[in-house]
């Protein structure tokens, strides 16, 4: 019990000076951007505009201050649980967040789920039977996709399921024309299923290939070969000796790649017209946004921080040896 | 599969009714088309519908009404209003509203709201820059006075444009809940996906053909495989995408003002710098002989041709065939012997034969940037310089993003793109510039002709009294900023905006664009119907 304790007064130390570092990091690389957010946000219509509006507008925004103290101001705010208000929304961020990140979590959790397991089981089909066509098939299709990018996957898919075979919708999260509690579950899934596909399609390389390169340790191990000397199958050895070895290091990947995958779901669903919060990331970006921008970084930030905590706290549920070393340093 | 489902909603009911004898309504059934429309033009505002904003700018506003606005040939017509005058020396606008106006929830509009949207807007910060208005009130339930600080015909353009608000309900939750008095009102708005409207039925205005419109905010090519799909009615498309078929659709071509050019720094470089410390001048292009010689040498037929597939026709000035467009400034073009004239007269000589003209040592040679995001603008560069080349004179293209422009822009050639339907854009572009000018008059012209024009324009006492001085100030037969005078742009072309629309519907005659391509499709959206 205490163990648990000390390890989430540890996790949560860490994860406020984690939120501290990032927020003054990012802040000082966006307002040393170069875009300027009145441009942004006139476009064409700047010829329009006097230099008394543009004060105007810079002051709605309080983008007129010195950066430290709009630093100062939002950081106080952020004490007290404001993420201020987006500057293109013209909402208060966090309604923003959470309107998006509804739609992109579905996304995320079933592309994170199927990469998971899909890679982990063929990482464990081509360690096993290591050099067999099976496993030259299977690195050949991991080496491939962890060299392409997921915006190229997006189109090639949408140009043969949706455009030329008309099998998957070609945008949004449920039926054009139609509002979201009309769409039946069915309708929402068949809109997911090409944005989930692509960002499973890429994320099973990487966990495929470390997943395979330690099968072969395992199975090249010296419990391996005893195991086969007593006259344990492939699949014996694979099941019985190598997965519980192997897991370890596959939750690792799994849950480090969760900040892979925020990078990923933005790609996809700029491809796909998916309205989550990897669009609402590159709107930020490009209108100058910069509460919402932070808003959006912190909250990824605790995302990402969170996976790996939870792989920490899987270690120990799956290695007995883990909780020993805790046990003991405690 | 949309056909299949009206084809059996329609059929069954029908039988069902032949079967109890009764067959008036099968007539009606045959004839019906949905009155449901899917766009795909883009318009999404990410901050809200909210027009003190400045939403509706172009296009429908869609929800809003206002007091004035323009027709299909660009004329002021009322629609609010149905009086208005301009009185105490062009200070106070006079307007009388319609009476009995109702906005969508059924609460009447009154001068009062009339006068809240106007201060509103003027201190909201937005889009809008109403900084020129003193104050706005309600006189009486239909009358409202704007008082102006500055005389200026331009402020025309806000009764144009700004959308009025019931002031009750606008409150910083408004751009997601609008309420006006347009010819449609909001059903949902799916953020980054979708909005679907239906028809204002207590819109004074007359029944929209169509009841309800989705507005689908997808990217061009996301879009473009929806429509293939058969998703989709109406779909703006950039000219490139333009050559191909979709099956029942059919090319729509609507020209703009939507405008490229080339914006030359007149003042040559002293070392001078803005407030901001961004250099100003440029040694050749001060010269006016090199500014005439690009604007003779340069094909604009060409231009239209090679780069914009024919999509568009050729730019001589900042608003062609806008109501206050001097047609005087059209010359001939693709003139490389004029130009070469102009030059050597002006002491522009190769005299070390490689190619590229000199005068007191300096070569004939500057940059050429343009936004490296758009593949037209590098288009245009590009081929003005090919253009250029034969006259001796070396223009490189350099493509930069906006924010490295803006620093250059006073000291380097840009191409440019503007055309709005306000005159107001002439004055920013021409008028002398302030020591911090931007976007605004960025190669620092003056001419105190063109601005006691300009001056004059804005003064005017109506806006059809200010469209002679508008004209004068491109041309008025010895000087003026366009080509037979100062020369201080070379403009290249007017983009043509397309769409794919539905082989069935007609759009009516749209209006001639503005700039942004896609939303200006909706300005006669209520007048839309079924072939």
């Amino acid at each position: 019990m205490f163990t648990i304790i000390k390890f989430l007064f540890l996790k949560t130390t860490r994860l406020a000076l984690l939120i501290a570092a990032v927020a003054v990091l990012s802040f000082v690389l966006v307002s040393n951007s170069p875009i300027d957010p009145v441009d942004a946000y006139a476009g064409a219509a700047i010829l329009n505009i006097s230099p008394e509006q543009r004060d105007i507008i810079a002051q709605r925004w309080g983008v007129d201050k010195p950066p430290i103290e709009r630093f100062l101001t939002w950081a106080g705010q952020l004490v007290q649980g404001d993420f201020g208000v987006s500057a293109i929304f013209n909402e208060p961020v966090l309604d923003v967040i959470s309107k998006r990140f509804i739609t992109s979590f579905w996304l995320m959790a079933l592309a994170w789920s199927f990469s998971g397991a899909l890679g982990f089981g063929l990482g464990l089909t081509a360690g096993a039977w290591e050099g067999s066509l099976i496993d030259r098939g299977i690195r050949i299709y991991a080496y491939t996709m962890a060299s392409t990018p997921t915006f190229w996957v997006g189109i090639v898919l949408l140009m043969v399921f949706s455009v030329f075979l008309s099998w998957t919708p070609t945008c949004c999260a449920w039926p054009i024309g139609m509002s979201a509690d009309q769409a039946t579950i069915w309708q929402r899934l068949h809109h997911l299923l090409l944005p989930v596909i692509t960002l499973s399609l890429i994320g099973i390389a990487k966990i495929t290939l470390h997943t395979r390169e330690k099968t072969i340790e395992a199975m090249h191990s010296d419990y391996a070969i005893f195991a086969r000397a007593q006259g344990e199958s492939t699949i014996g050895i694979v099941l019985r000796q190598a997965v519980r070895n192997v897991a370890l290091p596959a939750v690792t990947l799994q849950f480090a790649s969760l900040g892979e995958l925020f990078g990923g779901a933005v790609l996809a669903e700029q491809v796909f017209a998916y309205p989550g919060l990897g669009r609402a990331t590159v709107e930020a970006g490009i209108g100058g946004d910069v509460p919402l921008l932070l808003g959006i970084v912190l909250i990824s930030t605790v995302f990402v921080f969170t996976g790996n905590s939870v792989a920490d706290f899987i270690y120990q549920l799956v290695d007995p040896r883990m909780r020993k070393v805790a046990g003991s340093s405690s | 599969m949309k056909r299949i489902y009206l084809f059996l909603g329609v059929m069954i009911p029908c039988l069902l009714l032949l079967a109890t004898g009764c067959d008036r309504s099968e007539k009606k059934a045959a004839y019906q088309k949905p009155k449901t429309l899917t766009l795909a033009v883009g318009g999404e505002k990410a901050e809200g519908f909210d027009p003190t904003l400045g939403w509706g700018s172009y296009g429908s506003p869609l929800f809003f009404s206002t007091l004035l606005k323009r027709d299909a040939d660009l004329n002021i017509v009322p629609d609010l209003a149905t009086a208005w005058k301009l009185v105490d020396n062009q200070l106070t606008w006079i307007i009388t509203i319609r009476r009995a106006v109702v906005f969508s929830d059924g609460s009447p509009l009154s001068a009062a709201d009339v006068a809240y949207t106007f201060n509103t807007a003027a201190a909201a910060g937005g889009m809008l820059d109403l900084s020129n208005l003193q104050r706005a009130e309600a006189v009486s339930d239909t009358k409202v006075v704007l008082r102006l600080k500055q005389p200026d015909i331009t402020f025309i353009q806000y009764l144009i444009t700004l959308g009025i608000v019931p002031a009750r309900q606008h409150d910083s939750g408004f751009g997601r809940h609008p309420v006006g008095s347009g010819p449609y009102k909001l059903v949902r708005w799916d953020e980054g996906q979708q909005m679907i409207v239906a028809a204002n039925e207590r819109y004074y205005g007359g029944q929209p053909f169509f009841k309800r419109l989705v507005f689908l905010f997808a990217a061009e090519d996301t879009a473009l495989a929806a429509a293939r799909a058969g998703q989709i009615d109406v779909l703006a498309v950039s000219s490139v995408m333009a050559a191909q078929k979709i099956p029942g659709m059919k090319l729509h071509v609507v020209k703009s003002v939507d405008n490229r050019g080339l914006m030359f720094p007149i003042l040559p470089n002293t070392g001078k710098r803005t407030p901001r410390g961004l250099p100003i001048g440029n040694d050749v292009t001060a010269d006016i002989a090199i500014r005439k010689a690009v604007n003779y040498a340069v094909d604009r037929k060409a231009l239209v041709t090679g780069v914009l597939d024919g999509y568009g026709r050729p730019a001589f000035g900042v608003a062609d065939n806008l109501p206050w467009d001097n047609p005087q400034i059209r010359f001939k073009d693709g003139d490389p012997e004029r130009a070469v004239k102009i030059l050597e007269k002006a002491g522009w000589v190769d005299s070390n034969g490689d190619g590229i003209r000199e005068k007191d040592g300096k070569e004939a040679e500057f940059t050429i940037l343009y936004n490296v995001r758009d593949r037209l603008r590098q288009g245009l560069a590009i081929a003005v310089s090919d253009m250029l080349k034969p006259v001796g004179i070396k223009a490189v293209p350099r493509g930069e993003n906006w924010d490295r422009i803006k620093k250059e822009t006073h000291a380097n050639v840009v191409v440019y793109g503007f055309g709005g339907h306000t005159p107001l854009e002439m004055y920013s572009l021409y008028h002398s510039p302030g020591p911090e000018p931007m976007y605004r008059n960025a190669g620092f012209y003056s001419n105190p002709v063109v601005d006691s024009y300009l001056d004059q324009a804005r003064k005017a006492a109506s806006f059809a009294e200010s469209i002679p001085m508008w004209k004068k100030a491109q041309w008025d037969g010895k000087t003026g900023f366009s080509v037979p005078g100062d020369a201080a742009w070379a403009w290249l072309v007017n983009l043509d905006h397309t769409y794919f629309i539905n082989q069935r519907l007609n759009v009516g005659k749209s209006q001639m664009e503005p700039h942004g391509h896609g939303w200006p499709i909706t300005a006669n959206i209520d007048q839309w119907k079924w072939n």
